[in-house]
């Protein structure tokens, strides 16, 4: 998971958030988003403003209501930094020569 | 928005149909004009071209089947065109529904005088998106303008938890054995939010099932055996069949049942006459195997989410045959958990699609025409809320000539409630909340005042929300990707991801699209299902990037967005974005489910045995034991799959397609075999994955990267423990991500990276441009621009091949 995209962040919500807040709040930001309400538009992240669509809004809550991802996603958000110098965007995956030289099958 | 709303759900099924409404309180099951509340999917078609829908033609299925169709659910999404020779007509199995669905309709506006446009149609959750998408035709042809789809599974979760106490917390097993498919799924109730955990189930496994084995027994018994496999014994069969199922249901009560014909049956020009009996002890014989084969499935189910029998808090039970009494005693016997009482099986799904529409917000009126008065508004609220103070968000928009609203204020009708007035921002936006009243529907009366104190009127004036159990957003019941060219797949959307969903990426292509070319086209298939490898998925849609429609010609490695986006009901639409061109390609090409001829499945049958035997002897060789087991588990499902290909050269469709996906899921389960046949090659590289992972996230990782690669090692070691091949290679994976994430922060690592991309050159597809390339990256070392090293290494890994055999496993995808 990526630190930016962490469902808290796109909620705007505590990691110690209830789960009936946590509806509530994805719920309003949906509604917001629908009437193109200018401070939904944006969220913050330790990594600097981030665009919020209606997808990551989603995708959070589902997230966030299976408990085990949400462990996962406190643990991620408890522990970030508040603000982090602008790290390179590392996405790409290593070709399958590396794989092999790190030891996986291809 | 005054009046009550009215949502309309629907359960089209594959032997009966049902249709619910609720109306913010109350759920009601509609009857049709005989007074039932379930209606036969069964259609006929008369001479005089005449079509009569339900129980009245369900009692022509003997006198004139060929002119009377039923079970044509199980058809859907394929091609297959039923023929009703005395009116000549030819219809597709989307049109018969769409005739059940007409009468449904016209059940709802006989019963509430009302005619409705849109509403709720639930479908097997196992449905694969040729089927859903039939479905949705269906309903479009029977006049509704629009509709949603709703798995069957959460349709049921959601009218049985509807009515449970509140505190009626915990898993629940929803045990759904229709007509023609059984589901299984586990879901849970917290804090009045219904949530799917998993589902399982098999998609040719029903009470249709039931009533061949039964029909198969009484034909044993007579003189003259027919055969399935035999096109003229089907007029025969279709009667014995017919007796059976009433036998059956006679037995629900009773201890034995007979099972009589007033007509002496035709089998090979001979009389025979049929009068047997059939005591319950040998219809409970004839299906145990059946029921446990559903309780397999949910015995997996509940394993893969780590819960032992006996920790269900209840089990539902949905559908005709789990009226049974001994399906229900040996349901409850096996998992160990009481059943849920009260609920009635067989319309349970429709009342749930029907408060699923309440939850969704869609009214099954159509929308009236009559012009808005007052200041428009916009609202966006939850229809249904578990919680009982949910937002209001709304806007005012249109013409601003009776002022623009400054103050808001939201008023229950019952008069126990207002909200505090909250203030209109200057571009016509508000934001509040309001209380509701438990388990009830509550109306809000909208107040607007201007900045001078006056009231604006609004239009619409109120806004209705029902406090009840909301539900997550439906998730996606099979992972949806796009095959590569390596034979790989590139997922897109995960099984489990909330829909509606949308996802992008960018792939490059591996040839030419010539301008003009008719021949060049450019293939991306889009495909379902669970495995990495994209041959062993299926094939769901293409999107073609023709040479005759692209505007110029397209190099190799040019850059290709793919966009994949599926609705709430999960239609798919995809778009191929070519920014070089600035090209959009949307249109695609929806596969059906593919014909099942008999010699091809004969064939296919054929080549799994041969697969099956190499496995098998090689197994014995090395003594693996849990081997040998999963391949007589394959051995007793192609043994059923070969019963189905006889009755599929009697020209019985349904079994075709039925052995197709059995053939289809037993190369699947031999691949998982294959892989644990390699069982101590995938261990001994888990150990070195582990090893490796540990050292990488030591080093470079951080903190949370550390943390988290405790809990993939341990899980590591639980599936090396279980010897739960794919979970392990699953895990692998996690930990593959995680050192190459603290890998790849090492400033060596691209270095690396080029080095082994660069002695790959030799294999290039353009080996000019691959030594340019190589020149800049060793530039680039030498500097320390790690930067242009980044990009050096991107464009040479774009100019080296995937092999064509992989490419052909990947449905000829013409990307990478």
């Amino acid at each position: 998971m990526k630190l930016a995209e962490n469902p808290f962040f796109v909620l705007a919500i505590a990691p110690d958030a209830s789960r009936i807040e946590i509806e509530r709040e994805a719920q309003k930001l949906l509604g917001m988003l629908e009437l193109g309400f200018e401070a939904a538009l944006t969220y913050a992240t330790p990594l600097g403003p981030r665009p919020r669509t209606a997808e990551a809004v989603r995708a959070a809550v589902a997230v966030l209501r299976d408990p085990y991802q949400r462990l996962v996603a406190e643990l991620w958000a408890r522990h970030a930094p508040s603000t982090l110098e602008a790290a390179p965007a590392v996405t790409a995956t290593p070709s399958a020569g590396l794989r092999r030289k790190l030891g996986w099958r291809p | 928005m005054a009046e009550t709303p009215l949502y309309v759900g629907i359960d089209l099924g594959t032997t009966n149909s049902a249709a619910a409404v609720f109306d913010g309180e109350r759920v009601s099951v509609v009857r049709n004009a005989q007074g039932a509340t379930v209606t036969p999917s069964v259609v006929r078609i008369d001479k005089q071209g005449r079509v009569t829908v339900g129980t009245r033609a369900r009692r022509f299925l003997e006198q004139d089947p060929s002119n009377t169709a039923g079970e044509f659910k199980r058809l859907m999404g394929t091609d297959k065109a039923i023929e009703f020779p005395a009116a000549g007509a030819k219809k597709k199995p989307e049109e018969l529904s769409a005739e059940v669905l007409k009468a449904l309709r016209q059940d709802i506006t006989d019963q509430l005088g009302v005619t409705i446009d849109r509403a709720v149609i639930s479908v097997p959750a196992l449905f694969e998106l040729p089927q859903s998408s039939a479905t949705s035709e269906a309903a479009r042809l029977a006049g509704f303008s629009r509709v949603e789809l709703l798995q069957e599974p959460i349709a049921s979760a959601l009218a049985a938890g509807w009515r449970a106490d509140e505190d009626a917390t915990g898993t629940w097993l929803v045990f759904d054995l229709g007509g023609g498919t059984f589901d299984a799924s586990l879901l849970e109730t917290r804090d009045g939010l219904l949530r799917v955990v998993g589902h399982d189930g098999d998609n040719f496994l029903g009470g249709r099932d039931f009533d061949w084995a039964i029909t198969e027994h009484l034909a044993s018994l007579l003189p003259v055996v027919p055969s399935r496999s035999n096109v003229h014994h089907t007029a025969a069969l279709r009667a014995l069949r017919l007796a059976a199922e009433d036998a059956k249901i006679e037995l629900s009560r009773g201890e034995r049942a007979q099972v009589a014909l007033a007509q002496p049956l035709v089998i090979d020009g001979q009389d025979v006459e049929v009068d047997l009996e059939l005591t319950r002890a040998t219809v409970e014989r004839l299906c145990a195997p059946l029921v446990d084969r559903a309780l397999e499935v949910c015995t997996r189910l509940l394993a893969s989410n780590g819960l032992a029998p006996g920790r269900l808090a209840r089990i539902v039970l949905v559908g005709g045959p789990t009226v049974m009494p001994f399906v229900r005693q040996r349901v409850a016997a096996r998992l160990e958990a009481p059943l849920a009482e009260g609920h009635d099986p067989m319309t349970l799904v429709a009342q749930g699609a029907a408060l699923y529409a309440a939850t969704a917000g869609i009214d099954g009126r159509a929308v009236s025409a009559a012009p808005p008065s007052g200041r428009q508004v916009w609202l966006q609220y939850p229809a249904v809320s578990s919680d009982l103070t949910p937002h209001v968000v709304g806007k005012f928009v249109g013409p601003n000539d009776s002022g623009a609203p400054a103050k808001i204020k939201l008023v229950r009708s019952d008069g126990g409630w207002s909200s505090g007035e909250a203030s209109v921002a200057p571009d016509g936006t508000f934001l509040t909340s309001v209380t509701l009243l438990p388990r009830r529907a509550c109306t809000f009366q909208i107040e607007a005042t201007g900045a001078d104190g006056k009231r604006i009127e609004v239009s619409p004036p109120a806004l209705t929300i029902v406090q009840g159990l909301t539900i997550g957003d439906p998730p996606l019941s099979r992972t949806l990707g796009v095959a590569l060219a390596s034979g790989h797949v590139q997922v897109y959307l995960e099984r489990g991801a909330p829909l509606p969903a949308r996802r992008t990426f960018t792939h490059h292509t591996v040839e030419t699209v010539a301008k003009g070319s008719k021949d060049s086209v450019l293939r991306i298939p889009i495909v379902q299902g669970e495995m990495s490898a994209a041959h062993l998925c299926r094939l769901v849609g293409t999107l073609d990037i023709g040479g005759d429609a692209v505007k110029d010609t397209l190099p190799t490695g040019s850059p290709v967005e793919v966009t994949i986006e599926l609705d709430r009901g999960g239609r798919l639409s995809a778009r191929a974005l070519v920014p070089t061109i600035e090209q959009v390609f949307e249109h695609v090409a929806h596969l059906l489910v593919p014909d099942a001829a008999p010699e091809a499945l004969d064939s296919a049958l054929r080549d799994l045995r041969r697969q099956l035997m190499d496995l098998r002897t090689d197994a014995f060789r090395h003594g693996l034991t849990q081997v040998i087991e999963k391949l007589d588990r394959i051995e007793s499902r192609l043994s059923e799959a070969e019963r189905d290909i006889d009755a599929a050269h009697g020209g019985d469709a349904d079994a075709a397609q039925r052995a197709r996906r059995a053939l289809l899921d037993v190369d699947g389960t031999m691949a998982e075999a294959d892989l644990a046949r390699k069982w101590p090659e995938l261990d001994a590289a888990a150990r070195q994955a582990a090893i490796t992972a540990s050292s990488t996230v030591g080093f470079h990782g951080t903190d949370a990267e550390r943390t988290l690669l405790q809990e993939v090692l341990a899980a590591m070691d639980k599936a090396r423990k279980d010897k739960d091949g794919p979970e392990l290679e699953r895990q692998m994976r996690l930990a593959h991500r995680l050192s190459s994430a603290a890998f790849n922060r090492t400033p060596e690592a691209w270095e690396w990276y080029f080095d082994d991309a660069a002695s790959e050159i030799s294999r290039s597809r353009d080996l000019p441009k691959a030594q340019t390339l190589v020149k800049q990256g060793k530039a680039a070392v030498e500097r320390g621009d790690t930067e242009e090293l980044r990009r050096v290494v991107k464009a040479l890994w774009q100019l080296l091949p995937d092999d064509s055999e992989a490419r052909k496993r990947g449905f000829d995808s013409g990307v990478r």
